[in-house]
Protein backbone atom coordinates (compact mmCIF):
# COMPACT_ATOMS: atom_id res chain seq x y z
CA UNK A 1 0.00 0.00 0.00
CA UNK A 2 2.72 2.47 1.05
CA UNK A 3 4.80 1.35 -1.90
CA UNK A 4 1.89 2.09 -4.23
CA UNK A 5 1.52 5.57 -2.73
CA UNK A 6 5.26 6.13 -3.07
CA UNK A 7 5.17 5.13 -6.73
CA UNK A 8 2.17 7.40 -7.33
CA UNK A 9 3.72 10.49 -5.76
CA UNK A 10 7.21 9.80 -7.07
CA UNK A 11 5.81 9.42 -10.58
CA UNK A 12 3.86 12.64 -10.17
CA UNK A 13 6.98 14.45 -8.94
CA UNK A 14 9.16 13.20 -11.78
CA UNK A 15 6.49 13.91 -14.38
CA UNK A 16 5.97 17.45 -13.13
CA UNK A 17 9.75 18.00 -12.91
CA UNK A 18 10.09 16.94 -16.54
CA UNK A 19 7.30 19.38 -17.28
CA UNK A 20 9.26 22.19 -15.61
CA UNK A 21 12.20 21.57 -17.92
CA UNK A 22 10.16 20.71 -21.00
CA UNK A 23 7.69 23.58 -21.12
CA UNK A 24 8.60 26.60 -23.21
CA UNK A 25 6.23 28.99 -21.46
CA UNK A 26 7.61 29.91 -18.01
CA UNK A 27 4.10 30.09 -16.58
CA UNK A 28 3.46 26.44 -17.41
CA UNK A 29 6.85 25.62 -15.88
CA UNK A 30 5.79 27.40 -12.69
CA UNK A 31 2.55 25.44 -12.48
CA UNK A 32 4.42 22.15 -13.03
CA UNK A 33 6.81 23.18 -10.27
CA UNK A 34 3.85 23.63 -7.92
CA UNK A 35 2.90 20.05 -8.79
CA UNK A 36 6.40 18.90 -7.78
CA UNK A 37 6.11 20.76 -4.47
CA UNK A 38 2.71 19.27 -3.67
CA UNK A 39 3.78 15.71 -4.43
CA UNK A 40 6.94 16.19 -2.36
CA UNK A 41 4.75 17.40 0.52
CA UNK A 42 2.77 14.16 0.22
CA UNK A 43 6.04 12.21 0.36
CA UNK A 44 7.02 14.14 3.50
CA UNK A 45 3.76 13.08 5.13
CA UNK A 46 4.61 9.48 4.23
CA UNK A 47 8.00 10.00 5.88
CA UNK A 48 6.29 11.04 9.16
CA UNK A 49 7.23 14.71 8.80
CA UNK A 50 3.89 16.56 8.91
CA UNK A 51 5.39 19.89 9.96
CA UNK A 52 7.83 19.97 7.05
CA UNK A 53 5.01 18.96 4.71
CA UNK A 54 2.86 21.87 5.90
CA UNK A 55 5.75 24.32 5.63
CA UNK A 56 6.53 22.97 2.17
CA UNK A 57 3.01 23.78 0.98
CA UNK A 58 2.81 27.14 2.72
CA UNK A 59 6.30 28.50 1.98
CA UNK A 60 7.16 26.87 -1.34
CA UNK A 61 3.86 26.31 -3.10
CA UNK A 62 2.38 29.37 -1.45
CA UNK A 63 4.85 32.18 -0.95
CA UNK A 64 7.77 31.50 -3.30
CA UNK A 65 5.69 30.37 -6.26
CA UNK A 66 3.32 33.31 -5.89
CA UNK A 67 6.39 35.55 -6.05
CA UNK A 68 7.65 33.77 -9.17
CA UNK A 69 4.27 33.82 -10.91
CA UNK A 70 3.90 37.48 -9.98
CA UNK A 71 7.25 38.32 -11.58
CA UNK A 72 6.35 36.29 -14.69
CA UNK A 73 3.10 38.23 -15.03
CA UNK A 74 4.80 41.54 -14.28
CA UNK A 75 7.52 41.12 -16.88
CA UNK A 76 5.10 39.74 -19.50
CA UNK A 77 7.46 36.97 -20.52
CA UNK A 78 6.99 35.66 -24.03
CA UNK A 79 7.68 32.07 -24.99
CA UNK A 80 11.22 31.07 -25.80
CA UNK A 81 11.75 31.27 -29.51
CA UNK A 82 12.91 28.05 -31.10
CA UNK A 83 15.65 29.09 -33.51
CA UNK A 84 18.89 30.72 -32.37
CA UNK A 85 20.42 27.99 -30.26
CA UNK A 86 23.00 28.87 -27.69
CA UNK A 87 26.11 26.69 -27.46
CA UNK A 88 25.12 23.61 -29.38
CA UNK A 89 26.94 21.07 -27.24
CA UNK A 90 25.05 22.05 -24.08
CA UNK A 91 21.98 19.91 -24.66
CA UNK A 92 23.89 16.67 -25.42
CA UNK A 93 26.16 17.41 -22.44
CA UNK A 94 23.21 17.88 -20.14
CA UNK A 95 21.54 14.71 -21.35
CA UNK A 96 24.77 12.72 -20.98
CA UNK A 97 25.31 13.99 -17.43
CA UNK A 98 21.72 13.12 -16.56
CA UNK A 99 22.15 9.63 -18.02
CA UNK A 100 25.31 9.07 -15.96
CA UNK A 101 23.63 10.16 -12.72
CA UNK A 102 20.54 8.06 -13.39
CA UNK A 103 22.78 5.07 -14.10
CA UNK A 104 24.38 5.63 -10.70
CA UNK A 105 20.93 5.75 -9.14
CA UNK A 106 20.02 2.48 -10.81
CA UNK A 107 23.24 0.97 -9.45
CA UNK A 108 22.33 2.11 -5.93
CA UNK A 109 18.84 0.67 -6.27
CA UNK A 110 20.18 -2.68 -7.43
CA UNK A 111 23.12 -3.05 -5.05
CA UNK A 112 21.91 -1.42 -1.83
CA UNK A 113 18.49 -3.02 -1.81
CA UNK A 114 19.58 -5.44 0.93
CA UNK A 115 20.64 -2.61 3.23
CA UNK A 116 17.80 -2.65 5.77
CA UNK A 117 17.26 0.29 8.06
CA UNK A 118 15.15 -0.24 11.14
CA UNK A 119 11.55 0.50 10.21
CA UNK A 120 10.01 3.77 11.31
CA UNK A 121 8.69 3.63 14.84
CA UNK A 122 5.09 4.81 14.77
CA UNK A 123 5.18 6.21 18.30
CA UNK A 124 8.21 8.43 17.70
CA UNK A 125 7.71 12.18 17.99
CA UNK A 126 10.40 13.01 15.42
CA UNK A 127 8.91 15.34 12.86
CA UNK A 128 6.20 16.74 15.06
CA UNK A 129 6.16 20.47 15.66
CA UNK A 130 7.04 20.02 19.33
CA UNK A 131 10.32 18.20 18.77
CA UNK A 132 11.35 20.47 15.89
CA UNK A 133 10.62 23.59 17.92
CA UNK A 134 12.41 22.44 21.05
CA UNK A 135 15.53 21.54 19.06
CA UNK A 136 15.37 24.72 17.00
CA UNK A 137 15.31 26.99 20.03
CA UNK A 138 17.86 25.13 22.15
CA UNK A 139 20.55 23.24 20.32
CA UNK A 140 20.25 24.97 16.95
CA UNK A 141 19.60 28.50 18.17
CA UNK A 142 22.66 29.98 16.44
CA UNK A 143 21.72 28.75 12.94
CA UNK A 144 18.21 30.03 13.59
CA UNK A 145 19.48 33.51 14.46
CA UNK A 146 21.86 33.55 11.50
CA UNK A 147 18.92 32.62 9.27
CA UNK A 148 16.94 35.57 10.60
CA UNK A 149 19.83 37.91 9.79
CA UNK A 150 19.96 36.39 6.30
CA UNK A 151 16.27 37.11 5.83
CA UNK A 152 16.76 40.71 6.93
CA UNK A 153 19.60 41.12 4.44
CA UNK A 154 17.42 39.57 1.74
CA UNK A 155 14.64 42.08 2.42
CA UNK A 156 17.03 45.03 2.23
CA UNK A 157 18.78 43.63 -0.83
CA UNK A 158 15.54 42.94 -2.69
CA UNK A 159 14.26 46.45 -2.01
CA UNK A 160 17.55 48.00 -3.11
CA UNK A 161 17.64 45.93 -6.30
CA UNK A 162 14.04 46.39 -7.32
CA UNK A 163 13.97 50.12 -6.62
CA UNK A 164 14.18 52.36 -9.63
CA UNK A 165 17.47 54.18 -9.87
CA UNK A 166 18.06 57.88 -10.24
CA UNK A 167 17.57 60.86 -8.01
CA UNK A 168 13.80 61.08 -8.14
CA UNK A 169 12.11 58.86 -10.67
CA UNK A 170 8.88 59.84 -12.44
CA UNK A 171 6.88 57.27 -10.49
CA UNK A 172 8.24 58.30 -7.10
CA UNK A 173 5.94 59.83 -4.54
CA UNK A 174 7.37 62.19 -1.97
CA UNK A 175 6.00 62.37 1.53
CA UNK A 176 3.75 65.38 2.18
CA UNK A 177 5.31 68.47 3.67
CA UNK A 178 7.00 71.60 2.45
CA UNK A 179 9.90 70.64 0.21
CA UNK A 180 11.91 72.24 -2.52
CA UNK A 181 12.41 70.60 -5.87
CA UNK A 182 14.41 71.64 -8.87
CA UNK A 183 13.06 71.18 -12.34
CA UNK A 184 15.82 68.72 -13.19
CA UNK A 185 14.65 66.42 -10.41
CA UNK A 186 11.08 66.17 -11.65
CA UNK A 187 11.09 66.64 -15.42
CA UNK A 188 12.88 63.80 -17.25
CA UNK A 189 13.24 65.98 -20.34
CA UNK A 190 14.79 68.95 -18.55
CA UNK A 191 18.47 69.74 -18.68
CA UNK A 192 20.35 68.32 -15.70
CA UNK A 193 21.53 71.78 -14.66
CA UNK A 194 18.07 73.34 -14.75
CA UNK A 195 17.81 74.32 -11.11
CA UNK A 196 14.52 76.26 -11.15
CA UNK A 197 13.33 75.88 -7.58
CA UNK A 198 9.76 75.42 -6.53
CA UNK A 199 8.46 74.91 -3.00
CA UNK A 200 5.55 72.51 -2.76
CA UNK A 201 4.06 69.62 -0.86
CA UNK A 202 4.21 66.83 -3.43
CA UNK A 203 5.98 66.04 -6.66
CA UNK A 204 2.69 66.24 -8.54
CA UNK A 205 2.07 69.75 -7.28
CA UNK A 206 5.64 70.75 -8.08
CA UNK A 207 5.18 69.46 -11.61
CA UNK A 208 1.96 71.42 -12.01
CA UNK A 209 3.58 74.64 -10.75
CA UNK A 210 6.53 74.14 -13.08
CA UNK A 211 4.07 73.83 -15.93
CA UNK A 212 4.26 70.38 -17.44
CA UNK A 213 2.28 67.18 -17.17
CA UNK A 214 4.02 65.04 -14.62
CA UNK A 215 1.46 62.23 -14.76
CA UNK A 216 1.87 61.59 -18.47
CA UNK A 217 5.50 60.69 -17.83
CA UNK A 218 4.39 58.31 -15.12
CA UNK A 219 1.99 56.60 -17.50
CA UNK A 220 4.72 56.29 -20.10
CA UNK A 221 7.06 54.64 -17.67
CA UNK A 222 4.57 52.03 -16.54
CA UNK B 1 6.15 -3.74 0.82
CA UNK B 2 7.44 -0.69 2.65
CA UNK B 3 9.30 2.00 0.68
CA UNK B 4 13.01 1.70 1.35
CA UNK B 5 15.44 4.52 2.05
CA UNK B 6 17.14 3.85 -1.27
CA UNK B 7 13.88 4.56 -3.09
CA UNK B 8 13.72 8.05 -1.66
CA UNK B 9 17.40 8.65 -2.39
CA UNK B 10 16.89 7.50 -5.98
CA UNK B 11 13.89 9.80 -6.42
CA UNK B 12 15.87 12.67 -4.95
CA UNK B 13 18.80 12.02 -7.31
CA UNK B 14 16.47 11.89 -10.30
CA UNK B 15 14.82 15.19 -9.36
CA UNK B 16 18.24 16.79 -8.79
CA UNK B 17 19.41 15.56 -12.19
CA UNK B 18 16.36 16.99 -13.89
CA UNK B 19 17.06 20.30 -12.14
CA UNK B 20 20.69 20.35 -13.29
CA UNK B 21 19.64 19.50 -16.83
CA UNK B 22 17.15 22.35 -16.75
CA UNK B 23 19.73 24.86 -15.55
CA UNK B 24 22.04 23.83 -18.39
CA UNK B 25 19.38 23.72 -21.11
CA UNK B 26 17.08 26.61 -20.30
CA UNK B 27 17.67 30.10 -21.61
CA UNK B 28 15.02 31.99 -19.69
CA UNK B 29 16.31 33.35 -16.36
CA UNK B 30 13.06 32.62 -14.54
CA UNK B 31 12.99 29.04 -15.82
CA UNK B 32 16.58 28.54 -14.65
CA UNK B 33 15.59 29.97 -11.28
CA UNK B 34 12.76 27.44 -11.00
CA UNK B 35 15.15 24.61 -11.86
CA UNK B 36 17.37 25.74 -8.98
CA UNK B 37 14.33 25.54 -6.69
CA UNK B 38 13.81 22.00 -7.98
CA UNK B 39 17.38 21.06 -7.01
CA UNK B 40 16.90 22.52 -3.52
CA UNK B 41 13.75 20.43 -3.12
CA UNK B 42 15.54 17.27 -4.19
CA UNK B 43 18.11 17.85 -1.44
CA UNK B 44 15.30 18.53 1.04
CA UNK B 45 13.81 15.14 0.22
CA UNK B 46 17.15 13.49 1.04
CA UNK B 47 17.28 15.30 4.38
CA UNK B 48 13.75 14.31 5.34
CA UNK B 49 14.26 10.69 4.25
CA UNK B 50 17.41 10.32 6.36
CA UNK B 51 15.78 12.10 9.31
CA UNK B 52 12.85 9.74 9.15
CA UNK B 53 14.80 6.53 8.72
CA UNK B 54 17.41 7.31 11.38
CA UNK B 55 14.90 8.86 13.81
CA UNK B 56 16.85 12.10 14.07
CA UNK B 57 15.15 15.49 13.97
CA UNK B 58 18.30 17.32 12.81
CA UNK B 59 17.58 16.59 9.16
CA UNK B 60 14.20 18.24 9.35
CA UNK B 61 15.71 21.29 11.03
CA UNK B 62 18.09 21.62 8.12
CA UNK B 63 15.17 21.39 5.71
CA UNK B 64 13.59 24.26 7.59
CA UNK B 65 16.75 26.35 7.19
CA UNK B 66 17.09 25.40 3.52
CA UNK B 67 13.54 26.63 2.96
CA UNK B 68 14.39 29.95 4.60
CA UNK B 69 17.47 30.31 2.41
CA UNK B 70 15.33 29.47 -0.61
CA UNK B 71 12.87 32.20 0.35
CA UNK B 72 15.69 34.73 0.70
CA UNK B 73 17.13 33.54 -2.61
CA UNK B 74 13.75 33.96 -4.26
CA UNK B 75 13.41 37.55 -3.04
CA UNK B 76 16.92 38.62 -4.07
CA UNK B 77 16.98 36.54 -7.25
CA UNK B 78 13.70 37.93 -8.53
CA UNK B 79 14.91 41.44 -7.66
CA UNK B 80 18.00 40.83 -9.79
CA UNK B 81 15.82 39.43 -12.60
CA UNK B 82 13.66 42.56 -12.55
CA UNK B 83 16.77 44.77 -12.61
CA UNK B 84 18.19 42.81 -15.58
CA UNK B 85 14.87 43.04 -17.41
CA UNK B 86 14.73 46.79 -16.81
CA UNK B 87 18.20 47.28 -18.25
CA UNK B 88 18.06 44.89 -21.19
CA UNK B 89 14.36 44.39 -21.99
CA UNK B 90 15.03 40.66 -22.17
CA UNK B 91 15.13 37.64 -19.92
CA UNK B 92 17.42 35.60 -22.16
CA UNK B 93 20.60 34.70 -20.29
CA UNK B 94 22.60 35.00 -23.49
CA UNK B 95 21.69 38.69 -23.64
CA UNK B 96 23.04 39.11 -20.12
CA UNK B 97 26.26 37.18 -20.63
CA UNK B 98 28.32 40.37 -20.42
CA UNK B 99 27.99 42.01 -17.02
CA UNK B 100 28.88 45.42 -18.43
CA UNK B 101 25.84 47.48 -19.28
Amino acid sequence: MLALLFILFAGLAIGCALGVVGQRNPLYSAISLIGVFISLACLYVMLAAPFIAAVQVIVYAGAIMVLVVFVIMLLNVEQEERGRKRLKFLVPTAVALAAILIAEVAFILVSVQEFRVTPTNATSDVGLTHSIGSQLFTRYLLPFEITSILLLMAIVGAMTLARRGGLLSPSARVIPGAQQFTRSMIDPDAAPDDLTLVETDTTDEAARLLGFDHRSHRDDSE
Amino acid sequence: MEPQLSWYLALSAILFTIGVTGVIIKRNVIAMFMCIELMLNAVNLTFVAFASFFQDVTGQLFVFIVMTVAAAEAAVGLGIIIAIFRNRESLDVDDASILKL
